[in-house]
């Protein structure tokens, strides 16, 4: 068995998982990042992707509202190539209690959080969809994020400095050695092959898998109650300022536009099972009803996919178990040696996005006690490797590039502006035969026609670049097909519909992918 | 608003279904006008013919199995149109494509035997009457070398090629370099090329260094457009060896072809086509559909006829559309649907591959294909319930024969209803 030795393992590669392991990178300690799937796969995939900028929290609980407002300000400085800072609204609907509007611009006075109350006509101007009945109407420095972008430059720059990123390495033991945790052992997806990672301390970032986690290192009581709550993409950007409801947090009151799309969220119900991605319909149809508020004629409009993510909320016995909305948002740092008398264990779970540099920061004061070698924190001011240049993302982008190189830039993903060259370059980094793992990196297939065209070239040049058997290049596009699938049924009506049809008419009528040479039984028993 | 416009029948859509009806009603003397919010299936599709590829196992003859295929798929069109229907449909279309615009250009096959085509993910797919320029990619042949070039996106040789050894067809590929002035070249962009004799020849001489004795050439369908039987036996004679097309990603240069060749045999009969123009409402008078009005740049128009044809396809097309509330609706006419699955049973399932309740729904038709709702409405093509044409492999099968079907209906029963001056 092979074995690894360092001296900060850190099991989770979520936001948080890779910003602690970052951190210590920057802090100049070697440091190994596990996750059972691809980074930024779990929760912090799974959200429509706001940078808070605090105000959904100034009233309910302002020092989530502080951090946020905060930590909003320094990511914008280290990490803009994934920000794109658009702001956002805070309205007042007819559906909203007229009252909070006060109550929530005092909330952001409190709290520090930036806001400035504007006349609704101005909104409209800026927002020709917006409700036209809003009465109140609030700025605050909301921006989106694209998490995969920011998790995938932590991850470059932890390998730049040595540091080692193993996605699809699932930890199935944690080694103990009386009161000391001494690391664990990951199993590969791809080989099933074990490795044996030593280290000094061990960070279990797994979020919502958290108290799994801990169960496996023997400690107790570590409860994390997941809350599920689905997010609906549409098409396309039906506002370009991120809008959320005036009033205090609920379903359905916030849409996020995020790249090509805009993203409408969230609900939330407990749920036993962090891996549970069950939509269910009804709360579809009354997100699609809240949609209405805020952009009338939301149902009219084409909604693209319905995704489900898991929010890690740490249990407060104090708080009721029917709305996890009451259970704090704030994250839980756990240190196993002063909870339990177990060395070289932190637990940190909780939390939210906006906020994952400052648990990444928090977690890493603690370890490096454990170290016996505080040295300090530079999150706050190192640019994450694309970011160095300080510019956010602009919408536009992808298309001021190609339009530079019409005659020799070929395009793999026309909806979501993919070239070859970053195709090609993806597919080596990664090393990596699953598309939805370059999807995550490049947004391939998750525009309009959900893979429909991009998907057959992207495993032609897949297949071509990496040697691949076609055994593989199948698996890889069936997958990818299955995958999109899952989010596109639940949620399939209107000119989605017909574009799935489109698709159907590609992958069976042209292609026939369902009649590819099934995967000889050999193969079948290498990959399970 | 202009006055109305006075058909013998009005056909909505213009895929192969509508294409087919408009072009022998006016073959059978009928003054006929076929609308449509804009081109159809052909330029999606792959250009052949597919009568009935899955049942739902691999079929290698579509006649052989047609009567037991009907007798357990009653709600099926083929089991309302019969064999024989489909059978005059195929001859009508040979003959048609041997008389149209393509000089020489011939569909070759027909119901007794299904031809096993590559695809470009490299499957091989059942077809019946495919044309001339594809039929060299039958799976029975000895060796093959699929031909791509990086210059075309929507096509990659060498998965083609390996799947098909996967299969046991002897495949190796080869890339050529192709100059193009723009990255983003399509399959029609290069067909334009391949017209071109001098460039086809320069071409022709790079490719056959690339290849070995008694090889098969497979080239993704890009062999011409304005003169595909021309650029294809011109390949076959400087390369020295059977030459064939494999379908890819839409636009279709083959399913082009067949739009040519239908439009040129409506207008050829008199026939009258709009694009542009939807439509977008229909006057009723008791069981009768009396008129429709398009909406188009610049103005609207009403076509009045005694007979309509409703070939706008189904939920690809749009003409037949589930809302955000869950209800299904016929747009044109506004007409009931069949098989649509219960309020409380799901629309779709989880499984990517398995069968979707809402696959089989259509408009409800009685045994003649007449929609149940209007008496003068006759139905066609992918409008129609109780087939999954694109797993079947049955789409111009269907559309070809109800095409045909509707035509015949109306002219049988054209001397009835009065014929208004246009």
């Amino acid at each position: 068995m092979a074995t690894l030795s360092t001296d900060v393992l850190v099991i989770g590669g979520g936001a948080t998982g890779a910003g602690v392991a970052w951190d210590a990178s920057l802090r100049g300690f070697d440091v190994v990042l596990v996750d059972r799937a691809d980074l930024a796969e779990g929760t912090s995939g799974r959200f429509h992707g706001l940078l808070h900028s605090g105000g959904r929290y100034a009233v309910k609980d302002p020092r989530a509202a502080e951090e946020c407002i905060a930590e909003n300000r320094i990511l914008k400085k280290i990490s803009p190539d994934s920000i794109e800072d658009i702001g956002g609204f805070f309205v007042t609907t007819p559906f909203d209690d007229p009252a909070y509007a006060d109550v929530f611009a005092k909330g952001c006075r409190d709290t520090g959080v930036d806001c400035e109350e504007i006349d609704p006509k101005q909104a409209l101007r800026e927002e020709p969809l917006l409700n036209p009945a809003v009465s109140r109407v609030f700025r605050v420095p909301d921006a989106n994020i694209d998490v995969w972008k920011t998790v995938w430059s932590m991850a470059r720059g932890i390998q730049e400095r040595g540091g080692r990123v193993l996605p699809y390495h699932e930890v199935v033991a944690i080694h103990r050695s009386g009161d000391q945790v001494t690391g664990a052992r990951a199993r590969g997806a791809a080989t099933g092959e074990e490795i044996d990672i030593e280290a000094r301390v061990t960070v279990n970032a797994s979020g919502a898998w958290a108290g799994a986690v801990a169960d496996m290192a023997g400690i107790e009581g570590v409860r994390v109650l997941p809350g599920r709550g689905i997010m609906i993409a549409m098409n396309h950007r039906l506002v370009n300022t991120c809008v959320n409801r005036c009033q205090m947090p609920t379903d359905g009151d916030i849409i996020v536009p995020i790249r090509t799309v805009c993203v409408i969220g969230t609900t939330d119900v407990n749920t036993d099972d962090p891996d549970d991605h069950t939509v269910i319909q009804s709360e579809v149809d009354a997100m699609l009803d809240d949609g209405e508020k805020l952009v009338p004629g939301f149902r009219q409009a084409r909604a693209m996919r319905v995704w489900t993510g898991v929010r890690p909320l740490f249990e407060d016995s104090k708080a009721a178990d029917t709305d996890s909305r009451d259970v704090t948002r704030a994250h839980a740092l756990l240190d196993h040696a002063e909870r339990d008398g177990v060395q070289g264990f932190v637990t940190i779970t909780g939390g939210k996005l906006t906020t994952f540099r400052l648990m990444a920061e928090e977690t890493m004061n603690a370890v490096s006690k454990h170290l016996g070698d505080e040295r300090p924190c530079t999150t706050k001011t190192e640019p994450l490797p694309g970011s160095e240049d300080g510019e956010t993302y602009r919408l536009g982008e992808r298309l001021g590039r190609k339009e530079s190189h019409l005659r020799d830039e070929q395009l793999v993903c026309e909806c979501e502006m993919v070239p070859r060259s970053k195709l090609e370059q993806a597919i080596e980094r990664r090393a990596t035969t699953n598309l939805d793992d370059i999807r995550r990196l490049l947004r391939l297939g998750m525009g309009p026609c959900q893979g429909g065209f991009c998907i057959y070239r992207a495993t032609g040049i897949l297949h071509g670049l990496d040697g691949l058997t076609a055994e593989q290049a199948d698996d890889s596009l069936l997958h990818f097909l299955r995958e999109r699938w899952k989010g596109v049924w639940p949620i399939l009506y209107g000119d989605q519909l017909r574009q799935a049809r489109l698709d159907d008419w590609i992958f069976h009528g042209v292609l026939d992918v369902e009649h590819l040479p099934v995967a000889s039984p050999q193969a079948e028993t290498v990959a399970s | 608003m202009r006055g109305e416009l006075h058909y013998d029948a009005v056909v909505v859509g213009a895929g192969t279904a509508g294409l087919v009806a408009g072009a022998r009603l006016a073959e059978g003397g009928a003054r006929v006008c076929v609308l449509s919010k804009g081109v159809g299936s052909t330029h999606l599709a792959p250009g052949t013919i597919d009568v009935l590829g899955y049942a739902p196992g691999r079929v290698s003859s579509p006649a052989g199995v047609f009567d037991e295929f009907v007798a357990t798929h009653p709600d099926h069109p083929y089991a309302l149109l019969g064999a024989e229907a489909v059978a005059e449909a195929l001859r009508w279309f040979s003959a048609t494509v041997a008389a149209g615009p393509l000089a020489g250009y011939e569909y070759v096959g027909g119901l007794e035997h299904n031809v096993l085509l590559p695809t470009a993910v490299g499957a091989l797919r059942p077809s019946a009457l495919v044309p001339e320029t594809m039929a060299a990619g039958d799976a029975s042949g000895e060796h093959v070398c699929i031909v791509g070039t990086r210059s075309l996106r929507d096509f990659h040789a060498s998965l083609c090629a390996a799947n098909l050894r996967r299969l046991g067809v002897d495949a190796r590929s080869a890339e050529i370099e192709i100059e193009v002035d723009k990255a983003d070249q399509n399959a029609l962009g290069l067909a334009r090329k391949f017209d071109d004799p001098a460039w086809r020849a320069a071409l022709a001489g790079r490719l056959s260094l690339k290849l070995q004795a008694h090889e098969r050439v497979g080239l993704p369908a890009m062999l011409g457009i304005r003169d595909p039987h021309g650029v294809w036996s011109d390949l076959e004679h400087r390369l020295g060896r059977p030459v064939f097309e494999i379908p890819t990603l839409p636009p279709s240069v083959p399913g082009m072809r067949v739009y040519e060749i239908l439009r040129s045999a409506l207008r050829r009969a008199g026939g009258r086509l709009v694009l542009g123009a939807e439509v977008v409402s229909s006057e009723r008078s008791g069981s009768r559909v009396v008129s429709v009005a398009t909406r188009s740049a610049g103005h609207d128009s009403v076509y009045a006829a005694p007979w309509f044809v409703l070939a706008a396809g189904g939920f690809g097309s749009g003409a037949i559309e589930l809302d955000s509330r869950w209800a299904t609706h016929e747009r044109v006419f506004g007409l009931p649907l069949h098989g649509v699955p219960a309020v409380d049973q799901p629309r779709f399932v989880g499984d990517y591959l398995a069968e979707q309740p809402m696959a089989r729904v259509g408009v409800a038709v009685d045994s003649q294909l007449r929609a149940t709702d209007a008496d003068n409405v006759l139905v066609a093509g992918a409008a129609l319930p109780g087939a999954v044409p694109w797993r079947e492999g049955s789409g111009e099968g269907i559309a070809l024969a109800s095409g045909s079907h509707a035509a015949q209906m109306v002219l049988a029963g054209a001397g009835a209803p009065a014929g208004a001056a246009a």
